[in-house]
This record gives structure tokens, C-alpha cells and sequence, in this order.
């Protein structure tokens, strides 16, 4: 064993925390080596000073840090929140069907925008047809128990019809 | 209570890292309001010690950064004052803990945290590792390497004052 390792394993050695093999040899180069006993005692009388470093508290820092406000906990409401980069996404998209529908600049896709957007619309007007007719139908029982107050007024008005007609009816005949 | 229980540590890290009481003091205040700013954070991390330990060296380590040229000046004062002798026991003892102090001053930042909560905190090694994340073989040889030098530095400055 050289100077080199014993200093290595100095503080292993005075805390006796290496194993036996190594404990001796460190044992054997420092009866035979007065430089590597030196730098042991040396060591060995800091580290017995050491401890002395340590101090109390003093009494007006105590106080200064128990008048350091408490954390007041405060309870996290889940908020959903959209992504931040869908939005961007979406946005990014709009804006590019906008250049591409009212501009010319890359005709295919101006083709493209157009004909979605009127696929959307000749939607639209389906489905607002078929609103429509779910409200005038009189003969599927599902739909007419939903407009069941529509169908009452009309049948209130046709029977204010038949009474007119039969008032009439009765005057002239 | 957090003060109770750290507050000492923490002061005391403070205090062998920068060797002023002052600053130590100033130190350990910001470090615990920090620590109270941030008291949401440390549910993340498994332990609140480590998350505390953490706080308080990175934040010394920053100051040292920051005031490194004052606090150098301030320890060349130091050392020419601690040369007067003094007959009372308690003030040689003071002087010979400030003039530890600065030897400690000298050291690299991560080794005086290391030395300070080993060799004055008497926390082992694997208090210390558990604290910082790190392995305790790392502990131990940064350890054994900052007496080395600690133990160079004192002795050192003490063959110089017996030649002059």
C-alpha cells in the first residue's frame, strides 16, 4: 500500500469502517510510514474540533423566522383546460381554410374549402329540413308525443273551424 | 413545526458555509421563506428533509456565488485580526472556531456542505446521501477528500505562524 491509497481510506480508517484485510494494511504503512501517522493524528485532531463548530440558534433569528407567515393552504380547484396546442391547431387550421377560401393562391384547395363548406351547408338545411318535418308529422307516435302542445293548438284550431262551419251551416239551412 | 425542527441545521450549514454570523442569519431566513413560498412543491418529492437539505445548498451555493469577492475580503480581515493573542480560554476557543471558519471558507461550496453536515451536523453518510440523491460512495470520498484539504489548510497556516 502507497501514501496515496492510505489517504484514500483515511477517514474509513479512523471511523474503522474498512475491512479487516485493508484495516491492517493501512495499520502496517502507517507504523512504517511518518509522514501518512502525521496526516492521520493531524486529521483525527480536526475532526475531534469540528463538532465545536456547532451553534444555537440565536434568540432574535428565532424570532424573525417564527414571524415568517404560515403557508396558508389552498385548495386547487380541477379546472379543465383546453390545451394549448389544440388551440393553437385549430386556429392554425381556420386561418388556412380563410386563406385558401377567399383567395386563389393554390386553386385545388380554394376547390376543396369551397365544396366543404357548401357540403356543410346543404347539411345544414337537411337537417333543419328534417326538424321541419318531425314537426308537422302527425302519424309517428314518438315525434307528435314531442309536439304534442303544437298539435293541441292545431287541433283547437280546427276545431274553431268546424264550429264556424257549423254556425254557418245552421243560419243558412 | 418546521422551525423547530430545521431551523438549527439549516443555520448552521449557513453559517460554516459563509463563516459569518450576519450573513448566516440573513441566509437562513431566506432559505425558510423560500421554503414556506414553495411548501406546495415538496409534496412531489418523497422526502421533506431532502427537500429542504436541497433548498438550503442551492441557495447557499447561489450566495456564495453572488458574494464571492466580499466574503474573500472579509476572511483576509479575519485572519489578521485572529493574530492577537488573548488570555481568556473562551476567546481563544472563538478565535480558534472563526479561524476553522475560514479555513472551512476555502474549501469547494459542495465539500463544506458535505463536511459541515457530517463532521458538525453528525449526520451519516447516509443521511447525507439520502438527502442530496446522490450515492454514499460519492459522500464518502467528497467527505474524506474536504478533511484532507481542511486538514492541509489549518496545519498549513500553522507552520506559517511558527516561522514568522
Amino acid at each position: 500500500m502507497v501514501c496515496r491509497d492510505v489517504e484514500n481510506y483515511i477517514s474509513a480508517y479512523i471511523e474503522n469502517e474498512l475491512d479487516k484485510d485493508r484495516h491492517a494494511l493501512v495499520s502496517r504503512h502507517l507504523q512504517q510510514c511518518r509522514h501518512c501517522r502525521l496526516l492521520k493524528e493531524r486529521t483525527e485532531a480536526v475532526l475531534a474540533k469540528l463538532p465545536e463548530l456547532e451553534e444555537e440558534i440565536p434568540f432574535f433569528l428565532k424570532n424573525r423566522l417564527l414571524n415568517i407567515p404560515e403557508p396558508v393552504k389552498v385548495r386547487k380547484t380541477r379546472v379543465f383546460l383546453f390545451p394549448k396546442w389544440v388551440a393553437a391547431g385549430i386556429g392554425t387550421i381556420v386561418l388556412f381554410m380563410n386563406l385558401f377560401y377567399f383567395t386563389n393562391i393554390y386553386p385545388s384547395a380554394n376547390r376543396e374549402v369551397h365544396s366543404l363548406v357548401s357540403s356543410i351547408q346543404k347539411f345544414i338545411v337537411k337537417t333543419g329540413g328534417l326538424f321541419e318535418k318531425i314537426k308537422e308529422s302527425k302519424d309517428f307516435l314518438l315525434f307528435t308525443f314531442f309536439n304534442k302542445k303544437s298539435l293541441e293548438i292545431k287541433d283547437q284550431e280546427t276545431k274553431k273551424e268546424l264550429d264556424k262551419k257549423d254556425v254557418k251551416g245552421g243560419t243558412y239551412g | 413545526m418546521i422551525i423547530n425542527a430545521y431551523s438549527k441545521s439549516v443555520y448552521n450549514i449557513a453559517l460554516n458555509f459563509i463563516a459569518d454570523r450576519d450573513m448566516a442569519s440573513d441566509i437562513t431566513q431566506d432559505i425558510f421563506i423560500k421554503v414556506f413560498g414553495n411548501i406546495g412543491k415538496y409534496k412531489e418529492e418523497k422526502n421533506f428533509t431532502s427537500w429542504l437539505f436541497k433548498i438550503s445548498r442551492n441557495y447557499c451555493i447561489d450566495y456564495w456565488r453572488k458574494n464571492r469577492k466580499h466574503l474573500q475580503t472579509v476572511e483576509v480581515d479575519e485572519q489578521i485580526s485572529q493574530e492577537s493573542p488573548t488570555p481568556e480560554d473562551e476567546v481563544i476557543r472563538q478565535s480558534e472556531i472563526r479561524n476553522f471558519r475560514q479555513k472551512i471558507l476555502q474549501l469547494d461550496p459542495e465539500l463544506r456542505i458535505f463536511l459541515t453536515m457530517r463532521d458538525i451536523l453528525n449526520l451519516s453518510y447516509h443521511e447525507i446521501a439520502e438527502r442530496f440523491s446522490i450515492p454514499e460512495g460519492t459522500v464518502k470520498s467528497r467527505i474524506n477528500r474536504a478533511r484532507l484539504k481542511l486538514t492541509e489548510l489549518i496545519y498549513r497556516g500553522e507552520a506559517k505562524h511558527g516561522l514568522s
